[in-house]
């Protein structure tokens, strides 16, 4: 973190939380629901917690913010044990989100964001600028949605606005307990990649719980398995335990299909694009297809004045044509920089060019994704997580207890 | 959004006209009982006991019994209620509730004889045997308010670091409201209806007219009586609704 | 020990007045579901009478019973007929709010399906949609019984039957032989029969109910 500004828009340090052997038991239960776990949380980085219900990982979270009370062990956050400091002051100092938001219905969305900071005792207008500036930070108009209550909102707009309350503070610390659990697949898709944008911001310590593999493999910097107990199955990394699954156990949890997880983790940005041949509307056909024959490439990439896409004929729809127009093809294979090599291969395969155009942030053209490109960065990968060494690795242990090798219990 | 928020406004404009309409029938039935009582073939009698002070004096004296049990019966099952919602008694309150709801199977007459029988015939034996009676139903309400709020909210106001105390006033207890104010109007409907019968122990209030018309055969008085205790009914009633429509959060529909 | 006595002494007395209370109430209420369900299916179907009848049920409910006992005993007399009217009336309006509701929250598409295979409309609503709102309105049967049992102890101040006529005689003898006993008998009396009826009506709800939507504790 070079960036050491606390001011509202900065973010402040974020910090390494770790457990210290915690343990978790419940009065007239014999196993322990958490059983001496060790778990380091690197900071600045998001750390997924995911396995079967019932093993753990929601209660681990909790005793984070000691929403749940460790039976045994301590916690340190920062350099600081806060084993024992008050816990409704401790939770002031992390932000929490939960499914659907958890949303207060009798408050409206300022009032909502504004809790914490109230709490805190800020000052009315400091609360009002912190609650327009985590607004926009969602992509929710401040204007708009301000003075509206919860069930004024869709879904996902109750879910983004659950993060900015989170973030209302400025946490270190962010924990969320399955935030994108009820939403349907195609918003869940889209808060995941928010997230992800936003995590680029303000470069948060978040805790994730989920039980979908897949969200853990795309939204991860590091993921923790677990089994039965929060016993720890495999501490690694996506790559890692995509490649080289600690025991079967891991295994059967990522499912089939791993070789095309790992689409998930890598994004258009990472891998090299292919030019392509342009034309504007305007220009004389025969002019564009000869600079297409002389590259060798099938198809010209059309694009307005701000380099937007508009659309993107073969040599034969060329032939055809006398002007280029300036009509816009809705159906044109279009990704961003910003998308996941998975999300780009499910554009490719229907698209009839095997292949897709990528724009930036401002929509504007930046170059071609083909089948080709992607199927070459699965195998990368494969081969450089194989090689990574293991210093950075955070740590993730259970004490006194036996491992279970490989064995669903 | 606009189909989210037209079915609110319509239940807005549903519930004004229901508002609207109650009083309105309870002057006019009202007006109609007052020029009864003018235009009337009253007999001296009926005329002696029908005069416009005693009506007040007993109007009065019914209220009273309904404001002071009313204002008993909030001070003591509200937070009642909230307590045994509180950890250490979520236990008992199966039980107290499971008895509450058994007692609320007693008669009211039976109640209030019962009473005057032990704390003597007055004001104040009346009172209590119109409190145990319309506690329950305010018990009740806010128990199943508070416990009905969703659980991941109370999480979540706890995950933000509010105290438990914090959580109750600002997210439990104005969750319930709608639910405590109806069985808080419930209560109060009860108490009205009820106070009637304190005429039975000498505690008087509109019942008086009843017994008196029954008693001493004069069905106007009778029939008077009876009237204006329903109308009082109606009219505590409205206020009560009238009171749910404005305090009920925003937000909430 | 007097109480004792006193219920010794009275048994066939006690008897008698249980039995015809029990009766009244039950009678009245059988009365009072067939009226509320023949309302509710006449309302249900348009959104505007359906609310006039909850605002019936509503407003109905807060009229206090000893004031509408009193106005019946004008044209009725004394004895049975005003109880046995004030008695249904009161035990119709929770089991027509129920039904109204109950009726209501019926799955449309399960309607449209059954009359779709050619059921007429009054074979869907016996076969159909009674049998699926049954359950709520048996809910608004269990809160009448409860409701009405006390109602009909009131009643026996305009001389009608049951366990009201113990409470009123022993405040009539105030401070008499066994006033007290017989108010206790009158008031516990109630209370027992109310339990009855309504183990009754969980018991007739667990035969009556198809298991298929029963629900789940």
């Amino acid at each position: 973190m070079s960036k050491n500004s606390s001011t509202a828009t900065g973010t402040s340090v974020s910090s390494r939380i770790l457990l210290d052997a915690v343990t978790k038991h419940y009065p007239g239960q014999s196993k322990p629901a958490v059983d001496g776990i060790t778990l380091e949380i690197p900071a600045g980085k998001i750390v997924m917690l995911v396995g079967p219900s019932g093993c753990g990982k929601t209660t681990t979270l909790k005793m984070i913010n000691r929403l749940i009370e460790p039976t045994e062990g301590r916690i340190t956050l920062g350099d600081e044990d806060v084993t024992n400091i008050d816990g409704d002051q401790l939770r002031r100092r992390m932000g929490y989100v939960i499914q659907a938001g958890g949303l207060f219905p009798h408050m409206t969305v300022a009032a909502n964001i504004a809790i914490v900071p109230k709490m805190l005792g800020w000052s009315k207008e400091k609360i009002k600028n912190r609650v327009d500036e985590l607004l926009e930070l969602v992509s929710l108009e401040p204007a708009m949605y301000r003075d509206r209550y919860p069930r004024e909102l869709s879904g996902g707009q109750q879910q983004r606005v659950g993060v900015a309350r989170a973030l209302a503070a400025d946490p270190p610390v962010l924990l969320m307990d399955e935030p994108f659990g009820a939403v349907d697949p195609i918003t869940r898709q889209r808060l995941q990649d928010e997230l992800l944008r936003i995590q680029e911001e303000v470069q948060k310590t978040i805790v994730f719980v989920t039980h979908d593999f897949d969200e853990a493999v795309k939204l991860g910097d590091w993921i923790v398995v677990f089994s039965e107990g929060a016993h720890i199955v495999q501490y690694d990394t996506p790559e890692r335990i995509l490649n080289e699954p600690a025991s079967s156990f891991v295994e059967d949890f990522i499912g089939a299909g791993a070789g095309l997880k790992q689409l998930t983790l890598n994004r258009v940005r990472d891998v090299e694009l292919a030019e392509a041949v342009t034309g504007s509307p305007g220009e004389m056909a025969q002019d564009v297809l000869a600079r297409v024959k002389e590259a060798g490439d099938g198809h010209a990439v059309i694009l307005d004045e701000n380099r937007r896409p508009l659309s993107w004929p073969s040599r034969r729809q060329l032939s055809r044509l006398e002007t280029i127009p300036a009509t816009p093809d809705a159906a044109i294979p279009l990704v961003t920089q910003g998308s996941t090599l998975s999300d780009a291969l499910d554009t490719m395969l229907v698209s009839s060019a095997g292949a897709a155009l990528v724009t930036d942030r401002r929509r504007s053209f930046v170059g071609v994704i083909t089948v080709e490109v992607v199927m070459e960065a699965i195998t990368r990968s494969r081969k450089a997580s194989a090689m990574a060494n293991d210093n950075d690795s955070p740590v993730g242990t259970n004490t006194g207890t036996i491992e279970v090798q490989g064995g669903t219990t | 959004m606009s189909d989210v928020l037209r079915p609110q406004a319509a239940v807005g404009t549903a519930a004004w006209k229901g508002l609207v309409i109650q009083p309105a029938v309870i002057v006019l039935i009202l007006a109609a009982f007052v020029i009864w009582l003018k235009l009337g073939n009253l007999s001296a009698t009926e005329r002696a006991t029908l005069n416009p002070g005693d009506l007040l004096a007993y109007t009065g004296q019914h209220l009273a019994l309904t404001f002071v049990s009313s204002a008993i019966v909030l001070a003591g099952a509200i937070p009642l209620g909230v307590l045994l919602t509180r950890r250490p008694f979520v236990k008992v309150s199966g039980v107290i509730l499971a008895l509450a709801n058994f007692g609320q199977a007693a008669p009211a007459i039976g109640l209030v004889v019962l009473l005057a029988f032990w704390l003597g015939f007055s004001f104040w034996s009346a009172v209590v045997a119109l409190v145990v009676y319309a506690a329950l139903p305010v018990l009740r309400n806010t128990m199943v308010g508070i416990q009905g709020v969703d659980e991941r909210l109370v999480e979540s106001a706890r995950g933000m670091g509010m105290s438990s105390f914090s959580v109750l006033m600002r997210v439990e207890l104005p969750l319930a409201v709608p639910v405590m104010l109806s069985g808080i109007r419930t209560a109060l409907v009860l108490i009205v209806g009820s106070a009637t019968l304190a005429t039975f122990i000498g505690a008087g209030g509109l019942g008086l007219l009843i017994t008196t018309g029954v008693n001493l055969f004069l069905p106007r008085v009778l029939v008077s009586g009876a009237l204006l205790v329903a109308l009082l009914a109606l009219l505590i009633d409205w206020l009560g609704r009238v009171v749910e429509h404005y305090a009920r959060p925003k937000g909430l529909r | 020990m007097i109480l004792w006595n006193y219920i010794v002494d009275r048994w066939d007395q006690i008897w008698f007045g249980s039995w015809q209370h029990f009766s009244l109430v039950v009678q009245s209420l059988i009365l009072a579901t067939v009226v509320a369900m023949v309302i509710a299916f006449l309302v249900y179907g348009s959104p505007k009478f359906s609310s006039v009848a909850n605002g019936v049920s509503a407003v109905g409910l807060t009229i206090p019973s000893f004031a509408l006992i009193g106005i019946l005993i004008v044209p009725f007399g004394f004895g049975v007929t005003p109880s046995v009217i004030v008695v249904t009336f009161f035990a119709v309006l929770p089991i027509l709010r129920n039904a109204v509701v109950g009726l209501q929250g019926v799955d449309r598409a399960v309607v449209e399906s059954a009359r779709g295979i050619g059921m007429g409309r009054i074979r869907t609503m016996l076969t159909i949609e009674f049998p699926l709102a049954w359950p709520i309105i048996l809910t608004g049967v269990r809160i009448s019984a409860q409701m009405v049992m006390g109602v009909a102890a009131v009643t026996a101040y305009a001389l009608g039957p049951g366990l009201g006529g113990f409470i009123f005689s022993g405040l009539s003898r105030l401070g008499g032989a066994n006033a007290i006993e017989s108010v206790w008998v009158g008031v516990v009396g109630v209370i027992i029969l109310a339990l009855i009826l309504d183990l009754l009506l969980v018991g007739l709800g667990r035969l009556t109910i198809p298991r298929g939507i029963r629900v789940k504790k």
